[in-house]
């Protein structure tokens, strides 16, 4: 889903950027205070650890691709300001140092996986999940994980699409975006869940911390 | 950073294994198929065309000058990971410190 040069209309990676500055810098604010150094190497970690999984692309029938994005993962775990930082810093490496997405479009990447991913994993898991229960988790950090995947496709899709030359093409690259990653969001649904559910046996006291509102 | 080794063991195993088979689905696998995702898909539709501005100083997860075989590739893929990894734990690592003030 990382998205190239060239593929962005001018004034969209533009309005794109203003939007990821504004949430990095309000995330950068409500973490600034509040984080301890506990919580700020499990974030190193993930992001190390999200930055590794990004790297196993998995070839699929039908001649397509996909590889994990973390976002909801991140967002469940860290919540929304703290989990969107971390996808942050790994985009802007895989930017800066692999080329991987362009630097006209990293505003429009940090947008989709940095921001509509986290929050919308984020605000899934909360919703369904509440106070607890280990079904319930699984259900919350599934729909989280696959939802999340599919709504930043649909983003994605919106960006690429629209261009004031040539508007209509939303209609194609949202259909084409938001379905194929319906479907393939599904394996990043389960994954989710399952990390999540590893976690919340093994180390019970990080998936609190995302339960606190940060 | 030895506790963080010691706390985050097992984590950090993970990463080591994911680095590790990570050429299998990044070089080997891509080459079998084709490395081609929805977005390409949308981008073909539309006929848009990538013009890279920068492309890293490992380009696409690989050392420049390596020779191009699956062996070196996947040799370069897997190093591109270690470093990437290791600046994000320096990252990482760094705010934390600052953090803690």
């Amino acid at each position: 889903m990382h998205i190239p040069d060239g593929f962005l209309d001018p004034v969209t990676a533009g309005l794109c950027y203003i939007v990821a500055i504004a949430f990095i810098a309000y995330s950068i604010y409500r973490v600034r205070a509040g984080v301890s150094p506990e919580v700020a190497s499990t974030a190193s970690i993930l992001a190390a650890g999200i930055f590794a999984a990004q790297m196993l692309n998995w070839p699929l029938p039908g001649g397509t691709s996909l590889h994990m994005v973390g976002g909801a993962l991140s967002g469940i775990l860290l919540g929304p300001w703290l989990g969107g930082l971390v996808i942050f810093i790994v985009l802007l490496i895989q930017c800066l140092v692999f080329g991987d997405g362009g630097v006209t479009a990293l505003g429009a990447n940090v947008l989709n996986m940095a921001i509509v991913d986290v929050l919308v994993g984020y605000l899934i898991y909360r919703a369904l999940t509440g106070v607890g229960g280990r079904s319930r988790r699984w259900i919350g950090s599934f729909l989280g994980g696959w939802l999340g995947i599919a709504l930043a496709g649909v983003v994605c899709g919106l960006e690429i699409g629209y261009s004031p030359s040539f508007p209509y093409g939303v209609a194609v690259t949202v259909p084409v975006m938001g379905l194929w990653h319906l479907a393939l969001g599904v394996i990043e649904g389960l994954i989710t869940a399952l990390i999540v559910d590893y976690i919340s046996i093994r180390a019970p006291s990080l998936i609190s911390m995302g339960g606190a509102e940060r | 950073m030895s506790s963080l080794l010691s706390r985050y063991r097992r984590a950090l195993i993970a990463i080591v294994i994911l680095l590790v088979v990570s050429p299998l689905f990044g070089v080997v696998g891509a080459e079998l198929v084709g490395y081609h995702e929805p977005l390409d898909v949308a981008a073909e539709a539309l006929g848009l065309e990538e013009s890279s501005i920068w492309s890293g100083l490992l380009p696409d997860y690989s050392i420049p000058g390596l020779p191009e075989d699956w062996l070196s590739a996947s040799m370069g893929y897997i190093i591109s990971g270690v470093v990437g990894v290791l600046i994000i734990l320096a990252i990482g690592f760094i705010l934390t410190r600052l953090s803690g003030k």
